[in-house]
């Protein structure tokens, strides 16, 4: 009876040291998982800031307003729709302003939205046939 | 005092040195050397929205933009 009893304990007390031990860990993946998403909202709020910066008042008012800017490719005068993002976001404009198609090109490395987004309003606007060279099209609108 | 800015996982990482030291522009100019040669871009802005490119460096720009290379997404 009284080694059923102690067993009983023993296996409480493992029971116990368990759940204990489970959320520990819950605890630190949760940190960690939060730390990520600050550090990606930091990041993101920075490139944000610089592409406000490198943006004409005209260009910043559209996005701050719609999220997506205009931009004019320098070798063809074509006029392109760089929407918020990160994939697959630029949109090619017709002379009347209707979806042509849309383009996907991105600076290499796990770069945040504002940096994209900026690196594509460079490289249109200062080399756009080198940048299509590397883009991939598609024709789904 | 000048800036170059290279993008990265961070937003960017900020390189400030003053275009009157020597020592601080010769470091600057090898950081652009180093980053040009590994496929980085390099931009000045020019006017409001406009920028250029420039492949050698230029000690006198107030800030120049480094972005990676370009790939299809």
């Amino acid at each position: 009876m009284s080694q059923q009893f102690l067993m009983s304990i023993g296996w409480f007390g493992l029971a116990l040291i368990s759940m204990l031990l489970l959320s520990a860990i819950s605890l630190v993946a949760a940190r960690s998982g939060s730390c990520a998403n600050k550090f990606r909202f930091e990041s993101e709020t920075k490139a944000l800031t610089l592409l406000k910066e490198w943006l004409s008042p005209k260009q910043r008012a559209c996005y701050e307003r719609f999220r997506y800017f205009d931009v004019v490719g320098c070798d063809t005068g074509t006029r392109y729709r760089i929407h918020h993002g990160t994939q697959t976001n630029i949109e090619e404009l017709s002379t009347t302003g209707r979806h042509v198609c849309k383009w996907c090109f991105v600076p290499d490395g796990d770069l945040v939205a504002g940096d994209v987004m900026l690196t594509q309003k460079i490289a249109l606007e200062t080399n756009e046939r080198g940048s299509l060279s590397v883009a991939r099209r598609s024709c789904v609108s | 005092m000048a800036t170059q800015i290279v993008m990265d996982r961070t937003g960017d990482t900020r390189h400030i040195f003053d275009h009157q030291d020597h020592a601080e522009v010769a470091k600057a100019g090898q950081r652009f050397r180093e980053l040009t040669g590994a496929g980085f871009t390099a931009a000045v802005r020019s006017g409001p929205g406009e920028q250029r490119i420039i492949r050698s460096f230029n000690p006198a720009a107030e800030e120049t933009l480094f972005y990676p290379r370009l790939v299809g997404g």
